[in-house]
């Protein structure tokens, strides 16, 4: 693999470069013309997404090593930075037209969004310590002014002070805990680390298991807290619950799918060689982790009223069930979190965006407000409901198929424990997923008035059902897709 | 191709309904009729170009569906699946005529999902790949929770739910056992991992693999029959349930537990089944032992009953109890009785519970002792409602007489104890059967009824077919054995 | 001072007494101020690894020592934005007080 330096790297690096060019752009345009309530900026930033995604895909998979080995170009990472743009574009269509934003200051939060998206190319290309602590606390830093951005709303401040302080607490053990492993091995490098953990541990290396083992669960809390894992997981529910919906969304799936790839690359090339994992089994760990993780969040999904805590709640327990993925340390494990992550986009954002519908056209966000809704927004209401019944992996709908394929993999490993646990949690989660479907269709409504919502909300609405639908009948292509992003990963 | 337009007919007029203006509810009456008229008529077919002397796959149907898993699009009939499909073919255009009137609300909502739900029940029978065997299992969830969910009775929604997670619950088991399969088999194709399971050496064939497989399928495919302890969904279910839903739970969803427990775990899984049905050992009395409980406590509660739908409901638990041990007993008589009990509790029961909704209709309560007299009132629905008991309690010359003999003398075989306790069952149906028909019919009239209008002309086309098949399969049983009388030789032949 | 042990018990304290401080304080400065002490364990760390570990002309831990201070900062710019909005709000800085989102 070619490591190229500072000035050749340019050239590969230009979709990021078109980012922070966007944003600079956004937040200057936003200075001279923010009369017109932020609409001009949201197109700006658009496009500045759709250049990106043209220049991430014109680029492609150099499979390239940039800025002295700081960052590495493969087509893991251009996997993910397609996700991530997708993701944001969808926050912004979510953000133009919420009416909880303020118009004087959505320019800023554009710019904010192109920052974090930025960040998050980051966290899936870095393989240098530093550069990984970086990435991190780029998207921790504007995620944090995000969810706090209602700032006359007593909610939304609060999400935001929770999520500054569990999550510099969590960064900044983080950092310790990679300050060791650089103090043990000497590099920053993520693959040198791998391989200066591979000869200490060569001989049996009883004297470094212990520092190993703390730094690794020092590091994991970083990780865990963006992927919000059991225990570091406190946070996410009142963020969700505070923060502006469309942020929401944005960090349930964006920033949940860079936690997952910052974490596969740093701990399969860095701490997965046989070596280490025979002394400091981190894997196991992370299974009880993953096991716990779904567990509690699916428990705790149960009695909620409020229909943004709710999907936090799931939400988590879908981390859990992607962590199941992660910790088995081969191929099928990581290629099902890829497949994953692009199912749970639609269903997750599609569910979300039912959200913000709801919560601006009838005022709800308990599941109180969805009684009824069959009869008062058929499309809305079946929309919603396909997405929740694939959330539980009912088939033939997409979820089941990503559910499948993790389940396949992590039995193909003989974990049988962990995937009876895995399923048995499903079947948690349908029932507190069937509660906002009984309110829908089994429930009436108070207000039997017809709510009717814009030609533009359905369509993307139907962007989301269509693939959630499709992808659960014929999958090859995504399966393809996501085989070939796989890349050298695994060494 | 022939199973294929019998599969997705109702899934295309599930279609139709939807596009239909909203007002237009009789058209989409008559159009979902019509379209649960055209898979009969297929059935129909099938059932007489169907090669009774031929044990394997018949109307084989084979192709890719997702190439990385090796997943095909595999379907075709063996003689068991041939007469349940008659049976889901026939109880659709019932279960369309019998909720013409009697659902007001979403009609077309509720005959859409109809049409989804017999799509799945259809699959399922057709299907040849685990997979897809899966899919269709799980397909008719979705409707049945909607169905029970939205037009049942007063506690609908706990009943839907209940039924729901149950079902799942089992589901996911199953899931976990047809991954693991997978997984040794490197297949999903049924008739190759039944092969592949009975080659010495081949990992499917591992005996201790075979029977946590075994455990696996079993409680999926036991929630859905049910077997105790895992019915008590089902009371609820049914209680809850709309008179068609009803006819189609009993009717083919209990069935699609025990034609999976004779599909995979009898065929595919024989080393767990041996251990289970044995004789000998620990367990070896275990699977004929549910049958016997199924059969005991399902009686008994079908007599504390004093709901009349209940009481079907729970004589339902009993019946299928006969299924299982004949399927325990694992010889012919009792696989041709099990199987032929299969069929017959599905037309039985469904007439029962048309029967239970025909005076639900007409008097808002099911109440058994809120009833009586009706007999001098209603003497043709009292006349088919005789019928119905006297085959349901297994009166000779009726059809369920012959299933419940063959199941309990295969059973003798094996089991003489168990089966001569089980035998309670059929004195205690026939003690539950004839105190209703008493309290219900005979006596002095219960003047609140003295004008209960007689069974109608929809009413009669729904139960008649089914009166018919009762009698016939009564008198010449061979008319549906011989169907799938070689298919059972297949099963049993590795045996020895 | 020669040798490593000194530094990284140093900052070992400074670690634990800054996850103290975060753990035990009721007031969103002093958690800030426990934040601080966390992150300049982790910049002593690198540059004591830096000095006694890497080779002589490895200077890449106190690089990451100055990275880690400008963050820092920014952190506690953001940190003390969200306070002052915090203080807007609820008109007190303790996170016990402010919980209005609970389940």
């Amino acid at each position: 693999m070619d490591t190229l330096n500072n000035v050749q790297s340019i050239r590969y690096f230009i979709p990021e470069l078109i980012l922070v060019a966007f944003a600079a752009g956004v937040i200057i345009y936003d200075l001279i013309g923010r009369q017109e309530g932020g609409r001009r900026a949201a197109h700006l930033s658009l496009a500045g997404l759709a250049a990106a995604l043209i220049a991430v895909l014109l680029v492609g998979a150099a499979d390239r090593s940039l800025f002295l080995g700081m960052v590495q170009l493969d087509s893991f990472a251009v996997f993910f930075k397609v996700i991530i743009l997708i993701t944001t574009a969808v926050t912004i269509l979510f953000s133009m037209g919420s009416e909880e934003l303020d118009p004087r200051t959505k320019g800023e939060y554009y710019a904010l969004l192109l920052a974090v998206t930025l960040g998050m190319f980051l966290m899936a290309s870095s393989t240098h310590l530093l550069m990984i602590y970086l990435s991190i606390e780029t998207v921790s830093l504007a995620s944090y002014i995000l969810a706090g951005f209602l700032t006359h709303s007593p909610r939304s401040s609060e999400a935001a002070f929770k999520y500054i302080i569990y999550g510099a607490v969590a960064s900044g053990t983080m950092l310790f805990g990679i300050s060791l492993i650089f103090g043990l091995t000497g590099t920053g490098d993520v693959v040198q680390v791998s391989n200066v953990l591979a000869e200490l541990f060569s001989s049996g290396g009883g004297d470094y298991q212990l520092a190993v083992l703390v730094s690794i669960i020092f590091v994991l809390a970083g990780v865990g807290y963006k992927i919000a894992s059991v225990p570091f997981h406190m946070w996410s529910p009142d963020v969700y619950e505070g923060a502006p919906i469309p942020i929401t969304a944005f960090l349930s799936v964006a920033s949940k799918s860079a936690g997952f790839a910052l974490f596969i690359r740093l701990f399969y090339s860095g701490f997965g060689s046989a070596n280490v994992i025979e002394s400091v089994d981190w894997s196991l760990l992370l299974a009880v982790v993953a096991a716990l993780t779904m567990t509690v969040g699916n428990l705790a999904a149960l009695p909620q009223q409020n229909v943004k805590r709710l999907l936090a709640y799931s939400s988590i327990a879908h981390g859990g069930y992607v962590l199941m993925g992660g910790v088995l340390l081969t191929a099928e494990g990581v290629h099902a979190i890829l497949f994953y992550l692009i199912i749970y986009l639609f269903m997750n954002l599609g569910a979300f965006f039912v959200v913000i519908l709801i919560a601006e056209r009838i005022g709800s966000e308990t599941i109180d407000g969805y009684r009824g809704l069959v009869t008062r927004a058929p499309l809305v209401a079946i929309s919603m409901g396909i997405f929740l019944f694939s959330l539980t992996g009912i088939p033939p709908l997409s979820g089941f198929i990503g559910k499948w394929l993790l389940f396949k993999a992590v039995l193909t490993e003989e974990f049988y424990w962990l995937a009876i646990v895995g399923l048995l949690n499903s079947v948690v989660s349908l029932y507190y997923y069937v509660r906002i479907v009984k309110a829908m269709f089994l429930d009436s409504s108070d207000e039997p008035n017809p709510v009717s919502f814009s030609i533009g909300s359905r369509a993307l609405l139907v962007v989301f059902v269509v693939p959630t639908i499709i992808l659960g009948l014929y999958w090859t292509p995504v399966y393809q897709l996501s085989k070939a992003s796989l890349g050298k990963i695994l060494g | 191709m022939f199973l294929s337009l019998m599969i997705f007919i109702p899934l295309l007029g599930m279609v139709v309904v939807l596009l239909l203006p909203r007002d237009q509810e009789e058209l989409a009456r008559r159009v979902t009729l019509g379209f649960t008229l055209i898979p009969l008529l297929l059935a129909v077919v099938l059932f007489m170009q169907y090669d009774r002397s031929a044990s394997d796959l018949q109307f084989d149907f084979d192709t890719v569906w997702i190439k990385a898993f090796d997943i095909h699009y595999h379907i075709g009939i063996n003689g068991i699946s041939v007469t349940l499909l008659l049976l889901t073919a026939l109880l659709g255009p019932i279960c369309v005529l019998a909720s013409w009137r009697n659902i007001e609300k979403g009609v077309k909502a509720y005959l859409a999902l109809f049409l989804l739900l017999e799509t799945g029940m259809i699959g399922f029978f057709c299907a040849q790949d685990l997979f897809l065997f899966y899919v269709f299992f799980e397909v008719t969830l979705l409707p049945m929770y909607f169905l029970i969910g939205i037009w049942g009775g007063p506690r609908r929604e706990y009943a839907a739910i209940k039924f729901f997670l149950y079902t799942l619950f089992g589901g996911v088991l199953m899931l976990i056992a047809i991954i693991a399969v997978y997984i040794k088999g490197g297949t999903f194709d049924i008739p190759t991992l039944i092969d592949l399971a009975s080659r010495e050496g081949h990992p499917l064939a591992d005996r201790t693999f075979q029977i946590w497989a075994f455990l696996g399928f079993f409680i999926g495919f036991a929630v859905k029959v049910p077997i105790f302890p895992f019915h008590t969904w089902l009371p609820d279910a049914h209680v809850e349930a709309p008179t068609a839903i009803s006819v189609i739970l009993a009717g083919i969803l209990l069935k699609m537990g025990t034609y999976g427990l004779v599909l995979i775990n009898f065929a595919m899984l024989p080393k767990g089944m041996e251990l289970f049905c044995n004789g000998e050992g620990r367990w070896g009395n275990a699977f004929a032992v549910l049958g016997f409980v199924n059969i005991v406590y399902g009686s008994l509660c079908a007599l504390a009953q004093k709901d009349f739908k209940k009481l079907v409901a729970y004589s339902s638990i009993a019946h299928m109890g006969f299924v299982i041990l004949g399927l325990a007993a694992r010889n012919e008589s009792g696989m041709n009785g099990a199987i032929l009990q299969m069929f017959n509790h599905g037309v039985i029961s469904a007439m029962l519970f048309l029967l239970v909704g025909v005076v639900y209709d007409r008097a808002h309560h099911r109440e058994i002792g809120g009833f009586g007299g009706l007999g001098s009132r209603m003497p043709i629905y009292t006349g088919i409602t005789t019928v119905a008991f006297m085959a349901s309690l297994g009166l000779p010359g009726l059809s369920g007489f012959v299933g419940e003999a063959l199941s309990l003398l295969g059973a003798y075989d094996k089991f003489p104890k168990l089966t001569i306790l089980s035998t309670i069952g059929i004195v205690i149906g026939a003690a539950y059967f004839l105190w209703t028909l008493q309290r219900v019919f005979l006596g002095q009239l219960n003047p609140k009824y003295a004008d209960m209008p007689e069974i109608n002309r929809r009413e009669i086309v729904t139960l008649v077919p089914l009166g018919i098949l009762t009698i016939v399969l009564g008198i010449w049983p061979s008319f549906a054995m011989d169907m799938f009388n070689e298919a059972v030789k297949g099963l049993i032949a590795p045996l020895g | 001072m020669n040798d490593l042990t000194p530094y990284l018990v140093i900052s070992t304290t400074l670690f634990c007494l800054g996850i103290f401080a975060v753990l035990t304080r009721r007031n969103a400065i002093s958690i800030l101020m426990g934040i601080e002490l966390i992150l300049n364990a982790c910049n002593l760390n690198f540059a004591a690894f830096s000095r006694f570990v890497t080779p002589p002309d490895d200077i890449s831990g106190q690089i990451i020592s100055i990275f880690g201070i400008v963050l820092a900062a920014a952190e506690a710019a953001v940190f003390l934005a969200i306070i002052l909005a915090i203080y807007r709000e609820f008109s007190t800085i303790s996170p016990d007080e402010t919980d209005t989102l609970k389940g």
